[in-house]
């Protein structure tokens, strides 16, 4: 990220002098019309109660508010049973995180297990998606090195299945999971398959810093939609990027089906 | 590989011929017309016998040949900017070699000469969709900062379209950027622009003239879809030392030239250095300490040309070339140390030899590399990441005149490319992460062409070739037949019909998928899976002479067909990836439009206008839902109004207007909120939807100039005083979508567009001298 960042700022000897200058305005844009779709966001974690979040996608200039859809209906598959989830809105006031549909049974996820999600409503609006149980991968040694200023960097290091093509995310969040990440990057086995693999900070923390670092072992679909993600994001307000299309692992809709699978240490850091 | 086929082929052709060689029932006059003091060739300058109204223009080298017969001849060799020079010559029972050397026509700059060919020459020329520019019909136009650009001139000529404010790439009617083949002295250069593109790689103290060839092109091109950049470098005097220069706002130049063997050879050594880092590196000294200030980064570029000659004899000639241009970034603060450097290395040693006036051979060897690496370390961690392309290759171009009309043009060359893709290496200070990637490949290329140049009548004239390329990578050959015709047909003395047909093959391909020219820009080679891309183009068009040979009109349509065009996947990772080809797409392309073009080279009012009606469109399976999309460089319309004004012969004032549809644009016409696992905010996500479905506004901007000659005590000097976009118009560069937010609780209040411009009026003066 920096990288890219550092890159742009070569425009900045050349700019410098016209920064000064109001190179920005206000226009105008005629948007075409849009037809909403549903957006869903529902991840699945073992022993976790079932939650899951239905909105709308809508035209970019409309007002900025909740486009909550009361009448869309949720259900997911588990082994042959179908359970509902009821449209109940509720926001978790510690987290900030919010749910619109909810029930709050826990089910008894294995590796390889198959879910599957399906969201409807009374236009006619119809996403289904899948998703499989992955199974965790172990983090193998969290270990941090000081510098002459006293300050630490951080290694995370696992093992690498070879017989697989693996996707990770990784996080390291400070103090408490309700603080934003520290860090927070995806990544594929696609350059380091089989191996052992290391990731790496800067000289970011200090002795008695209370670190949570989580490894998830992620589908390539829930990859695959935060990639695009970020690619969408990067690419309004980047005249050098192309326009990037969000992928879904749903179809019928936007959105993410998928399931939490991670590996999670809690280290103080100490000399 | 049909290669050997196509040689003995081109051998019985010439051994049919050669009779008719030494059959001369007329004898060769031919030789070089060259300026007075300089070893310049003077390009496109005619020599003449009025008498027996027979004519001829001189070549790229300067060189040009008659057939007269027996008897008391007076030639006469003209060019415009030099006195007109009358020879007697007695042509008796041999071929005469007559060299001319012309004064200029005041003392004055001596590059006056506001356009080498004259009107006649190229109304009466083959050759169709071609644009010819010298370097100091560039120098007289306004420029951005006052750096004159030889590549930037080019994009105000109708059928080439810039990629956008200020950039120096090349959009060729309707091809990409990817699609040029730029050839400095005959060597290929990968990446001809520095600092985003803002700044073509040519130092126009060191380059003579430029050529761009959009359609029908000649057989001995080849490689690329949609046009040739022909550059040529200038060579020394061969008389007496001399240094030219320049003193301007961002940057300097210095060229030095003169003989290393009096009349025998010469050499021109040119260089060329940014120095905006002078500047900030002092702001940032000054700023150092302060809080929240971000030092400005570290950017320089420089360019460095050299061009040596050596007559070894009378038929033998020898040139080397090189240019050597690299751009640095840096950027260091206590716990980030980045660095980027690119640039290209350009070499060529061309050999020209002439078995007698009327057959010649030009054999080069060069050698051509781009290579860009980033670098960054990170406290105790080490980032770097290199790509270069790196080609050595051999050309020979023969040239013979035959009887009856026919000249014949061929030759063959190869060339061995050696690629490297994103080396990767990723380490730690104490060996905890090491880590590399990337890959290498190579591949040879080559071709063979042959082409006749068939003068049937004073009326119609034919130029038909065929050009025979093949490559091979990976176990994988590719070979193809690249025809190639043109015709002219002369309506009346000042009237003109051409058209013509070029068949085109891409074998390797630039590897980018942003609109500008960055440095990461890398090529890759075709193989089993990417495979060549392919186009073919035809074009018709009508000249006509007018107001006693002052103004011609020109007007071109062309249509071009694109085949296996290349684009990548949503979200591609062009950077590290040892699985790039997984990354491409493949599609197919189509443009077509109209020119038209009317200039006036003559008086001291000269210019031009251009205009240009075109489309431009791209279909890929996995882009826009299958659907056919336009180019973001698709331009509907395109006003180009160029004009140079002599107000005394001290005072130059030039003005440029230039208009055109704005930019094919992306935008994305829906959001929606994304939560994330963590839920702490969610944030905005754009949706787009049809691929370039929307239009930036126009855009337009008038360039002004004035040019101010004075005598110092030595030498002659110029200041040259530019206002770029004079009434300051604010031409969109991009646009974005923007989340207004309050101040006080960071609601969200609702969203808006935001438009950015580049440049406002940016008034520059150049101190120009020679001496």
């Amino acid at each position: 990220m920096k990288t890219r960042r550092a890159i742009y700022t070569l425009l900045l000897p050349l700019l410098f002098l016209l920064l000064s200058c109001d190179m920005e305005q206000e226009v105008e844009i005629k948007l075409p019309p849009y037809e909403s779709q549903l957006v869903v966001e529902c991840y699945l974690e073992p022993g976790k109660p079932l939650r899951a979040v239905v909105l709308e996608s809508v035209s970019y200039f409309n007002e900025p508010e909740l486009p909550l859809v009361p009448d869309a209906e949720v259900f997911i598959t588990h082994q042959g049973r179908t359970i509902k989830l009821p449209f109940s809105p509720i926001q978790n006031k510690a987290t900030g995180k919010y749910y619109t549909h909810r029930k709050n049974e826990k089910l008894n996820l294995q590796p390889g297990d198959v879910l599957m999600l399906e969201v409807k409503d009374k236009k006619g609006r119809h996403v289904t998606g899948t998703t499989t149980i992955m199974g965790q991968v172990p983090i193998e040694a969290v270990e941090w090195k000081f510098n002459e200023s006293n300050k630490a960097y951080l290694l995370t290091s696992y093992q690498d299945d070879p017989d697989a093509a693996n996707y990770y995310r990784y996080m390291v969040h400070r103090d408490s999971l309700s603080n934003s990440s520290q860090r927070d990057f995806v990544s594929s086995d696609q350059l380091t398959n089989g191996q052992r693999v290391s990731y790496g900070s800067g000289y970011d923390h200090e002795e008695g810093d209370t670190l949570i670092v989580s490894l998830f072992h992620i589908e390539k679909q829930y990859y695959d939609f935060l990639s695009s993600i970020s690619d969408a994001r990067r690419a309004n307000g980047n005249p050098f990027a192309q326009p990037s299309r969000i992928v879904s692992s749903v179809q019928g809709g936007i959105g993410i089906f998928t399931n939490l699978s991670y590996n999670r240490k809690t280290v103080v850091i100490e000399k | 590989m049909r290669l050997p086929a196509f040689a003995v082929y081109i051998i019985c052709l010439l051994s049919f011929l050669a009779p008719d060689v030494f059959a001369q029932s007329t004898y060769t006059i031919s030789g070089y017309v060259r300026g007075t003091g300089s070893e310049d060739a003077l390009i496109g300058a005619t020599v003449s016998v009025p008498e027996l109204r027979i004519g001829a223009a001189t070549d790229a080298l300067g060189f040009y040949t008659l057939q007269l017969p027996e008897g008391s001849h007076t030639l006469q060799a003209t060019y415009i900017g030099y006195e007109t020079t009358t020879r007697t010559i007695e042509v008796t029972d041999r071929d005469l070699t007559i060299n001319f050397a012309l004064l200029p026509a005041n003392s004055q700059l001596r590059e006056v000469v506001i356009e080498a060919n004259s009107l006649q020459q190229k109304l009466n020329a083959n050759q169709m969709s071609v644009e010819t520019l010298t370097t100091r019909e560039a120098k007289l136009l306004p420029a951005i900062f006052g750096e004159v650009d030889l590549i930037k001139a080019l994009q105000l000529k109708p059928g080439v379209q810039s990629g956008g404010e200020g950039a120096s790439g090349l959009y060729v009617r309707g091809g990409g950027p990817d699609q040029n083949l730029v050839l400095l002295d005959d060597a290929v250069v990968y990446n001809a622009s520095h600092l985003f593109g803002f700044f073509s790689v040519f130092n126009p103290d060191a380059v003579e003239s430029v050529e761009l060839y959009k359609g029908g092109f000649p057989a001995q091109f080849g490689g690329r879809l949609s046009s040739v950049v022909d550059v040529k470098m200038r060579e020394g005097n061969k008389e007496r030392i001399g240094v030219t220069g320049g003193i301007g706002l961002i940057a300097s130049r210095l060229t030095v030239d003169g003989p290393i063997v009096k009349d025998k050879s010469s050499f021109v050594l040119s260089g060329r250095r940014t120095y905006f880092d002078v500047f900030t590196r002092q702001i940032n000294r000054i700023q150092e300490g302060k809080e929240d200030y971000n030092p400005i980064p570290d950017y320089y570029f420089y360019d460095l040309n050299g061009k040596a000659n050596y007559k070894l004899g009378e038929k033998d000639e020898l040139f080397v070339s090189g240019y050597f241009g690299h751009d640095f970034f840096g950027f260091n603060d206590a716990d980030f140390q980045f660095g980027f450097d690119w640039g290209n290395k350009v070499g060529a040693l061309r050999w020209q030899h002439k078995f007698n006036p009327r057959f010649q051979v030009n054999t080069t060897l060069s050698g051509s590399s781009y290579q860009y690496n980033v670098s960054n370390k990170i406290d105790v961690f080490s980032f770097s990441l290199t790509s270069d392309i790196r080609d050595v290759a051999l050309k020979t171009d023969f040239s013979l005149i035959l009887d009856k009309g026919h000249t014949l043009q061929f030759g063959a060359m190869a060339t061995r490319h050696n690629f490297t893709i994103g080396r990767l290496n990723f380490d730690s200070d104490d060996d905890r992460i090491s880590f590399g990637a990337g890959n290498d490949y190579e591949a040879t290329e080559a071709a063979a062409y042959i082409a006749d140049d068939f003068q049937v009548s004073s009326q119609l004239s034919l130029n038909y070739g065929l050009r025979m390329s093949a490559f091979t990578s990976g176990g994988k050959t590719y070979g193809a037949f690249e025809p190639r015709a043109s015709a002219r047909y002369s309506l009346s003395e000042n009237t003109s019909l051409k058209a013509s047909y070029a068949s085109m093959m891409q074998y390797i391909h630039l590897v980018a998928n942003s609109g500008a020219s960055l440095p990461t820009d890398i090529w890759y080679p075709s193989n089993d899976y990417v495979k060549p891309q392919r186009s073919q183009q035809v074009a018709a068009g009508i000249s006509h002479l007018f107001g006693g040979g002052r103004y011609m009109v020109t007007n071109e349509l062309y249509y071009k067909w694109m085949h296996r065009q290349i684009d990548f996947r949503d979200g591609a990772n062009l950077f590290v990836n040892d699985n790039l080809e997984g990354e491409f797409l493949f599609g197919k392309g189509e443009s077509y439009g109209n020119e038209v073009y009317l200039e006036k080279i003559k008086g001291r009012t000269t210019g031009w206008v251009g205009y240009t009606l075109s489309w431009s469109y791209r279909q890929f399976d996995d882009i826009n839902g299958g659907r056919r999309f336009p180019t973001r460089y698709d331009r509907r319309h395109d006003l180009s109004v160029v004009v140079l004004h002599e107000l005394s012969k001290r005072i130059n004032l030039t003005g440029a207007f230039v208009y055109g549809t704005g930019n094919a644009y992306s935008l994305p016409v829906a959001r929606f909120a994304f939560q994330d696992v963590q839920g702490k905010s969610a944030t905005v996500v754009p949706v787009y939807s049809d691929r370039n479905s929307f239009r930036l506004d126009a855009f337009h901007r008038l360039d002004l100039g004035l040019v101010l000659k004075f005598k110092p005590k030595r030498g002659e000097a110029d200041l040259t005083f530019n206002a770029y976009n004079a009434y300051n118009r604010r031409n969109p560069y991009f646009v974005y979508f923007e989340q207004v937010k309050d101040e006080d609780d960071n609601e969200t209040l609702g969203f808006r567009a935001k438009q950015v411009s580049l440049f406002p009026v940016i008034p520059s003066v150049t101190y120009n001298f020679k001496f």
